[in-house]
């Protein structure tokens, strides 16, 4: 998804953290951001609110969707 | 502080959050800068008027900008990141092993300021930033090549300059900085300091007024 705000063109991006080593990574919410610099430094500062070991983010656009809520399957 | 000033007044959601986080990522470095300081027999300064902060004239009042957010943002805290980088990386033992966490923190406001540069015009900004940074970096055969030489700094005057256009990727201004008048200590050629309303807040002055009156 796309969107126009403040900036002229940005993303949307996926933010996936884990606190230990031994759990899996899981999504912890979302930022938009017009490049991937501002949205590490978005992640960083959104989801700041557990020692994570790991974080990362993903773009939104990057992810196939094979079937979802409210989809004809 | 000023960074704290704009978590409800910049242009994102997103950038109020990031805002109000470096702010008291900075508080942080602040604390450990003192603590370290204190540790290596520094004695507590005095500061008791606006001219005992050492501050760069960039922070004496708030801005009323974004564009001037994202030049310190993106200048400022750069040069002053480089040096906390270059006394990492000095021989002295105590700031080796304290200042590598701020670093990292760092790394934050770098990818927030740097990317703010490119979405906003703030070159007059940037320009009085980029002086600014020069002269609290100070004059080439002074204080910070003096520490370099002895080794407790990574880095020079001359390295510090250029590292900080490297991590911009932009040139430099190249202002005539009158170092005649250069004051040592505040790092700073401008005279004055922090606006009377910061000043009540830093000390404690301004929190007073909300206090119930004793007796």
């Amino acid at each position: 998804m796309r969107y126009t705000r403040v900036h002229t063109d940005v993303h949307e991006y996926d933010v996936f953290a884990r606190k230990t080593r031994v759990e899996p990574l899981h999504q912890v919410g979302s930022v938009v951001a017009p490049d991937d610099d501002l949205a590490m430094a978005y992640a960083r500062a959104t989801y700041d609110e557990e020692r994570w070991v790991e974080m990362m983010i993903v773009p939104k656009a990057a992810i196939i969707p094979l079937w979802a809520p409210g989809g004809d399957n | 502080m000023r960074y704290a000033e704009w978590c409800i007044a910049a242009p994102t959601l997103e950038a109020d959050i990031a805002a109000a986080a470096m702010g008291l990522d900075d508080i942080g470095h602040s604390r450990v800068l003192y603590g370290s300081l204190r540790e290596l027999g520094t004695p507590d300064g005095t500061v008791d008027d606006a001219a005992s902060y050492a501050n760069v004239p960039y922070l004496d009042r708030p801005w009323t900008e974004w564009a001037e957010f994202v030049a310190a943002n993106a200048v400022l805290d750069n040069a002053f990141t480089l040096m906390i980088e270059a006394l990492a990386n000095g021989n002295v033992e105590t700031l080796r092993s304290r200042l590598k966490k701020m670093l990292q923190e760092e790394r934050y406001h770098t990818l927030h300021g740097r990317s703010w540069m490119r979405e906003v015009e703030a070159g007059a900004a940037i320009g009085r930033a980029w002086r600014e940074s020069v002269e609290w970096i100070g004059p080439e055969n002074g204080d910070v090549d003096e520490l370099h030489r002895s080794g407790q700094l990574a880095h020079g005057v001359r390295d510090l300059r250029r590292l900080l256009e490297e991590r911009l990727d932009a040139s430099a201004p190249q202002p005539a900085i009158e170092w005649g008048s250069w004051e040592p200590i505040r790092r700073r050629t401008q005279a004055g300091g922090i606006d009377q309303a910061t000043l009540d807040m830093l000390q404690g002055l301004a929190e007073k007024r909300y206090m119930p009156a004793s007796g």
